[in-house]
């Protein structure tokens, strides 16, 4: 019979416990220095800098294509004036659409990444639950296959006490002598070999 | 909210590395405060997103207001180039700019905002069509990781229903043995 098993056997070699710091010590690096980077884009994606430069580049742009080389006709036509208010409306139009675009650009790409994130713990955790079921598996096996080993031992222990009985108290190899529950019990040992060498 | 740190211990650590006594809690606190981080830090941007998507009119607005202030801020531009030819416009000019300008702010109103108004909803609907990109990107991933808590749940429901079937087998066989084998001997005294 084998010794009992030493649950020292079962626990995590060197290599494992510092593969699993190193993953502790990365993760932790990766929630110290890209979170926060993450957090400050969230908040510089509700900035309107992107929008301030791009109105401004728009109204200088204007501005200049439409003043630059003025005559003096130029600025004795007076439909000019309405014509240039009209023009500077509408790149101003493209540039607060372009601006918008940045910044839903922006946006979402800080909630994709923080949802993969998410998405990336959920994975983790149903992982983390799948251990936890294997080892709920495996102690049920266990228990079970403890349980049935109790089970034989019992039947062991009994017919062992019984046959030593049965011997002590039995007839004897010509079947004379001997109790009544010591034949009983020789018959009943003898019975279960039999029924064991059947069933096996 | 700080999840407990289980499985762990961050003092005793060689070279910055933290011993980790118990992975399996150690995995499962960390998936648990990185779910309750983007709660606590994305959730409320998440959702101001999605509004933005559907009630957003900030190019419309935007678009009012500049063609509201483009004929003053032409009006001037054209005064100060008269200016710089030492010239002035007749009353009868000024009158024909002004009107100029208000045709040109009616007519390049309407059209700047009916511009930004396709413009806003070509914006909201790329935001929206991301947004939804994303949200189905975590469905998916929700209902696999359902799928396989299911698959675990059952996979824990059969192996208990067949651990008690086993053991029940075992302990009947057991009587059996017993049972038959006393009985015979019965018979034979």
């Amino acid at each position: 019979m084998g010794s009992k098993p030493k649950k020292s056997d079962y626990q995590a070699s060197e290599a494992e416990k510092t593969s699993a710091g190193v993953a502790k010590a990365e993760r932790d690096y990766f929630k110290q220095k890209y979170d926060p980077l993450l957090q400050n884009m969230r908040d510089q994606s509700f900035s309107d800098d992107n929008r301030r430069q791009l109105r401004s580049r728009a109204n200088a742009d204007t501005m200049q294509a439409l003043t630059k080389g003025t005559t003096f006709a130029d600025t004795q036509a007076t439909e000019r004036a309405g014509l240039a208010a009209n023009a500077l409306t509408g790149q101003m139009g493209i540039a607060e659409k372009s601006a918008g675009k940045i910044k839903n650009t922006m946006q979402t790409g800080v909630l994709g990444t923080a949802r993969g994130q998410a998405a990336d713990a959920q994975s983790g955790m149903a992982q983390a639950s799948r251990l936890a079921t294997s080892d709920a598996l495996n102690r049920a096996k266990n228990n079970n296959l403890v349980r049935g080993a109790k089970m034989k031992a019992i039947g062991k222990i009994a017919k062992a006490g019984m046959s030593a009985y049965g011997e002590k108290f039995g007839a004897d190899e010509e079947g004379l002598g001997g109790s009544k529950s010591g034949k009983f019990f020789q018959k009943f040992t003898s019975a279960i070999d039999d029924a064991q060498r059947r069933g096996a | 909210m700080e999840i407990p740190r289980v499985g762990y211990n961050d003092q005793n650590s060689i070279a910055g590395i933290p011993s980790v006594t118990d992975p399996e809690a150690t995995y499962a606190g960390i998936t648990r405060q990185d779910y309750v981080d983007y709660v606590r830090n994305y959730r409320p941007y998440e959702e101001q997103l999605l509004d933005k998507a559907q009630n957003d009119t900030s190019l419309i607005d935007a678009a009012r207001e500049d063609s509201a202030a483009a004929p003053e801020v032409m009006r001037q531009s054209a005064a100060r180039s008269v200016s710089r030819f030492g010239a002035n416009l007749t009353p009868a000019q000024l009158q024909q700019q002004e009107r100029g300008l208000q045709r040109q702010n009616t007519l390049g109103g309407i059209q700047a905002i009916s511009d930004a108004r396709i413009a806003q909803r070509e914006n909201n609907q790329a935001l929206m069509s991301d947004l939804i990109n994303i949200g189905q990107g975590v469905n998916r991933s929700s209902l696999s990781q359902l799928g396989s808590e299911a698959a675990n749940a059952n996979a824990r429901g059969q192996a208990y229903d067949s651990a008690k079937a086993q053991s029940k087998a075992q302990t009947y066989s057991t009587i059996g043995t017993l049972g038959s084998a006393a009985i015979m001997a019965a018979f034979l005294i």
